[in-house]
């Protein structure tokens, strides 16, 4: 059984349909990654996950179970964690309690376990060590992301969103992200990843699937989409596909 | 098919039978006014509804029509007061004179509170509002020399020409009908138009050419204005004035009585007015222990807001509404014309060496490039690339960190947006912005009257041009429809016909497939390319690249905020780093 | 010269009960971005609350101040439940519509039920005060700077120190992101209402002795406390502090030196001159652009 798997799930807007009868799916231990333009839907897909959006139709399951109905608090209780585009790291706490508050879904620890968690998550992410007390305001885009994603894991969710890690990001910085993905997909959490890189979101896969104006249109390894034309059309409009032909 | 001047000449028509229909209706309330004696008692409920009545309207233009929240309405209704009062016992100057003197002071007064909205908005507005009416409050009762302080000011007399409490009600019934009729046209006036465009969405009506600040100075003068007649009519009417009769509460009375009735009509004034005054009177009880009756005010507030926002006329239209079905009217119309305004220059957009920072993020960091005349220029780029940013710095919604900006010559870097739209520059939003309340028609004729478009201003010239520019767009017969019934795709094509239909030099597209299905993308270029082939000069941001590459000549590559690629469209697509910059690069590979 | 350290201690003292005024109201703007124009209600009741338990039921007085307190939790909840849950996704304009509904509602039942009669309460210390040279410090003006002192110390390790208060802090930074967190958003409004609503009524009770009990004191003291956060700079939870000491002291040395029927309406001025021509007060961020 996949654990997450969504059954074509539809997305409106109001009158915009962002998603049309989506269906994915992710099993453990995986990385998967959604690719597509910009305006493809594939936040949305993340979105109605993680429950801060509600599908107009279609089914989503987690472990089997439907998550219809359900707000953002309970899922992530579930152990899926969403960590959203553009960080949203809270400007007005430090780097160190932006992570500890990653624990809120969990019940029954205490604030020790919490402050020695987050502790150990600087092991992880150490180029933030030093940051660790800095207002999150303050932060660069970089220091930010590294801060959203170790939020993302106090939750030690079995299933981990990333909303495009690499927005904003200098290469160098980019490719540290990814490194850190690369340590998290090892120590077991399942990956559902969105970018717009389509080469740095490949590079860390194990498979990826192409949204277009809220469809799927293709979907395979890694080197068979990188090779595919239908994805550079996806991105680069449809002359690229006569380009890429000739 | 009908031409535009029978359509005109049809509602002219329409609109002279209603007019006289209402002549009609006051002659005979003013007939019956005049010459029933009735008792002192309800005399008095009449002189007060109508009194009310005509403050509350002021309160339809300001809150119901241009979307300003004015908690000061008893402050100006006090003034006006007071200046009959006043002017009348103490200083023995005449009724009319009195009258005239206390308009003018609440007009400057209504006026100067107007341009505190100009920063501010919302609850700093009520504030400033209540602190207002509090201050006016203190001064009447504490001033005594001259307000008489809370004795306040008795035996006041009605002018020799209205003397008689009969002949008096008459005239304010006359006052009312007028002030009601002008209210009722407001809306579909030049000024009218501004100000329901400002409360629809007054980043758009900026955008538009509207002089925001003038417009909500405007409203919120007329609002006193209105506030002070009715005051004035109070005093002659009751005699007596004193401070209480002016304090916060009343403010709130103003404001359920327009919200009770419909917030947005003067007919809804006019409801809620004389509900709010005739219910007390009916369940005296209210009245008799202290404090219940404003509870219940208080009360009907909060659930109105929850329940009842559109107040019981907005209630009755929306019924009614639905009963009417549409209206749609074909006309033979000329084919809509561009003109160019004096060509000045061949490039018609220069952008030199633009920066936007925010604090240490650097959106757009120096870019450069030219729009040509009649050109289609296409600004493209990923995700953050700072093409957004950049396309807000060009219509002026975030001011440049560095850089210029010049447009057919004219250096626009620190013009505001509606001083750019006046000087060529129309644009449409990614985000659809419409004004929901108008139809189609409404929509258009706004962006028709942007400041600087050399047409004919005639009424019926401008609806004749919004309708040319609906037909181009393929919704001409559809015009008369409010905005919300369109679909998406077809909403986009409204502003776009609102943007064209006022003539600008540069045409700024932002997103305009955005959302839209590939058939309305089909159109959407088809579209284009008659804008093009009329020789306007279109500057499109877009995501979409396939309509990217079917309709721009010229295209201008962004990535980090930086230019990255400049130049015809087919040679641009192709460019390794165009493609790059899309597709991702590895980081760690050597370039 | 002894005048003035007169007129700034008894500034300091009504300014402390301005600051806490000024502090509920903003920690419910930072939560909720509602202006809550009935803020100044949840002062009035509880004095009243005081003075039915302590003075009509004759309990004891602390017992009768825990009492209110309690109430005012119980009232806070009620009012978030009622005035704010329903209009949550709705414009600016509805949600100060039926904030301003909400306080001439409230204010006004009390009348009807208690009836116009302003009521006096008596100051919680038995001793009236002490003199230092020839300025004398009242009693309860030491009380309220006392409590006011203990009060912000209170929240300050509160919202630094505990995991709640940071979860609090979160929810009025960004509420859509502390939900996906699992914080759970409606509780933390809920909690921040409830807390608002106590340390206003902690203000009412503490100010009751010095002026009357009445009707209209919520709307006198929810006028001030807004000028003290413009002052301070609007949603700046030192700057409402900060600023409501100022306003007191403002306030008093303009009844001593210029007018003393005027008092209240220097609050008004200031509100005023601020918003017009500073309108991110001394501390605050910028106010009015968004693009």
């Amino acid at each position: 059984m996949p654990l997450i798997e969504l059954k074509d799930v539809s997305v409106r807007y109001g009158e915009i349909e962002a998603l049309r009868g989506v269906s994915l799916s992710v099993e453990a231990g995986e990385v998967v990654t959604l690719l597509g333009g910009n305006g493809a839907g594939k936040s949305t897909t993340l979105r109605a996950i993680s429950g801060l959006t509600k599908p107009a139709s279609g089914e989503i399951l987690y472990e089997g179970k439907s998550l219809t109905g359900l707000g953002p608090e309970e899922i992530v209780r579930m152990g899926i964690a969403h960590v959203p585009e553009g960080r949203r790291v809270f400007p007005g706490l430090t780097a160190h309690e932006n992570i500890m508050l990653g624990a809120s879904n969990r019940s029954g620890i205490s604030k020790e376990q919490i402050d020695q968690e987050a502790d150990a998550m600087f092991d992880l992410f150490s180029d933030i060590r030093p940051f660790q007390h800095v207002l999150g305001w303050t932060l660069s885009g970089g220091q930010q992301q590294m801060v959203a994603v170790a939020r993302g894991l106090m939750a030690k969710p079995k299933l981990l969103l990333l909303d495009e890690p690499s927005l904003g990001l200098a290469p160098v910085i980019v490719s540290k992200v990814f490194d850190i993905i690369k340590e998290i997909r090892r120590r077991g959490t399942t990956v559902l990843l969105v970018e717009q890189n389509a080469r740095m979101g490949l590079s860390v896969a194990d498979r990826g699937y192409v949204l277009e104006t809220g469809r799927l249109v293709v979907t395979g390894k890694p080197d068979e989409l990188w090779n595919n034309e239908d994805v550079r059309a996806a991105y680069l409009g449809g002359h690229a596909r006569a380009a890429a032909k000739a | 098919m009908s031409s535009m001047i029978d359509i005109y000449r049809a509602s002219a028509q329409r609109k002279q039978r209603g007019l006289l229909a209402y002549i009609a209706l006051i002659a005979v309330l003013v007939y019956v006014a005049a010459t029933t004696t009735f008792d002192g008692y309800v005399t008095n409920i009449l002189m007060q509804a109508v009194t009310y009545a005509v403050a509350v309207m002021g309160l339809t233009v300001v809150l119901g029509l241009c979307g300003q929240i004015n908690l000061a309405q008893a402050a100006f209704f006090g003034l006006g007061a007071y200046a009959v009062g006043l002017g009348t016992v103490d200083y023995g100057l005449s009724y009319w004179i009195c009258m005239g003197l206390g308009l003018i002071v609440v007009f400057a007064f209504g006026a100067f509170l107007g341009t505190s909205t100009i920063r501010l908005g919302g609850h700093y507005l009520a504030m400033v509002t209540i602190s207002f009416q509090q201050i006016l409050t203190l001064v009447m009762i504490n001033w005594i020399p001259v307000t008489h302080g809370p004795d306040g000011v008795s035996r006041i007399l009605k002018p020799n020409l209205f003397n008689t409490p009969q002949s008096y009600l008459a005239f304010c019934v006359v006052v009312l009908a007028v002030v009601g009729y002008l209210v009722w046209q407001l809306p579909s006036t030049k000024l009218g138009r501004a100000m329901r465009a400002v409360r629809d969405n007054e980043l758009a009506a900026g955008v538009t050419g509207i002089d925001i600040q003038r417009t909500k100075v405007t409203a919120f003068a007329i609002c006193a204005l209105l506030g002070g007649l009715g005051g004035g009519l109070f005093a002659g009417g009751f005699s007596y004035v004193s401070p209480d009769q002016f304090s916060f509460a009343e403010s709130i009375v103003f404001l359920t009585m327009v919200l009770l009735g419909g917030v947005a009509s003067p007919i809804g004034a006019v409801i809620g007015t004389g509900l709010l005054i005739l219910i007390p009177e009916w369940l005296r009880f209210l009245k008799s222990i202290p404090g219940l009756y404003l509870a219940i005010y208080g009360l009907a507030v909060i659930l109105i807001v929850l329940f009842m926002p559109d107040g019981i006329w907005g209630f009755v239209v929306q019924q009614f509404k639905k009963l009417r079905g549409s209206l749609r009217l074909s006309a033979e119309l000329p084919e809509l014309t561009l003109v160019q305004t004096q060509a000045h220059a061949d490039d018609v957009l220069v952008v030199n060496n633009l920066a936007k920072h925010f604090g240490g993020l650097k959106a757009v960091d120096d870019i450069s490039f030219v729009v040509k005349r009649g050109s289609v220029h296409a600004l493209i780029g990923p995700n953050g690339s700072g093409k957004t940013t950049t396309l807000n710095v060009l219509s002026g919604l975030y001011t440049p960190t560095a850089g210029a900006v010049q447009l057919d010559g004219q250096d626009i870097t620190h013009f505001a947006p509606h001083e750019r739209t006046a000087s060529g520059l129309g644009r449409t939003f990614q985000n659809i912005r419409l004004f929901r309340s108008m139809t189609a028609l409404e929509n258009v004729i706004i962006g028709v009257e942007r400041p600087g478009n050399p047409v004919d201003h005639a009424p019926i010239a401008l609806e004749g041009r919004a309708r040319s520019a609906l037909n181009f767009v393929g919704l001409g017969d559809r015009a008369d429809e409010l905005v919300t019934s369109f679909s998406y795709g077809h909403q986009r094509l409204i502003e776009i016909a609102r943007a064209v239909a006022g003539n600008p030099t540069l045409l700024l597209l932002d997103e305009p497939a955005a959302g839209l299905n590939s058939t309305e993308k089909m159109e959407l270029r088809d579209l284009l390319k008659r804008i093009a082939a009329k020789g306007l000069t279109i500057l499109i941001i877009d995501h979409d690249m396939t309509l990217v590459s079917e309709v721009a000549e010229h295209i201008t590559v962004l990535n980090f905020g930086r230019r990255i690629a400049d130049g015809d469209a087919v040679s641009v697509l192709n460019h390794p780093d165009v493609v790059t910059a899309y597709l991702g690069s590895d980081a760690n590979a050597a370039h | 010269m002894d005048m003035v350290f007169q007129l700034l201690f008894q500034g300091i003292g009504i300014g402390s009960v301005y600051a806490l005024v000024a502090l509920g109201f903003v920690l419910i703007f930072r939560a909720t971005n509602v202006v809550n124009f009935a803020q100044g209600e949840f002062s009035m009741v509880a004095a009243f609350l005081m003075v039915i338990f302590s003075v009509d039921l004759e309990w004891p007085y602390w017992i009768s101040f825990l009492l209110s307190l309690g109430g005012m939790a119980i009232y806070g909840a009620l009012f978030n439940l009622g005035v704010y849950f329903p209009l949550r996704h709705r414009t600016y304009l509805p949600v100060i519509i039926s904030t301003i509904g909400a306080s001439i509602l409230v204010s006004n039942s009390t009348l009807a039920l208690y009836g116009p009669q302003p009521q006096v309460l008596q100051p919680l210390l038995d001793f009236p005060g002490f003199n230092i040279g020839t300025v004398y410090l009242d009693a309860q003006y030491l009380l309220i700077i006392g409590l006011t002192v203990v009060l912000v110390a209170f929240q300050y390790w509160f919202f630094e120190h505990t995991l709640l208060g940071k979860k609090l802090q979160a929810t009025s930074q960004d509420k859509e992101m502390a939900s996906l967190l699992g914080i759970p958003v409606a509780t933390m409004i809920m909690l921040t209402f409830v807390y608002s609503a106590m340390i206003g009524g902690l203000a009412g009770i503490l100010v009751a002795p010095i002026l009357f009990v009445s009707i209209h004191m919520g709307g006198t003291i929810a006028l001030k406390a807004f000028a003290a956060t413009i002052i301070g700079g609007f949603g700046d939870v030192a700057g409402a502090i900060i600023g409501g000491l100022a306003l007191g002291v403002i306030e008093t040395f303009g009844a001593a030196y210029v007018s003393v029927p005027y008092k209240d309406g220097f609050a008004f001025l200031v509100l005023v001159a601020f918003l017009v021509f500073r309108p991110q007060g001394i501390f605050g961020e910028r106010v009015a652009e968004k693009a």
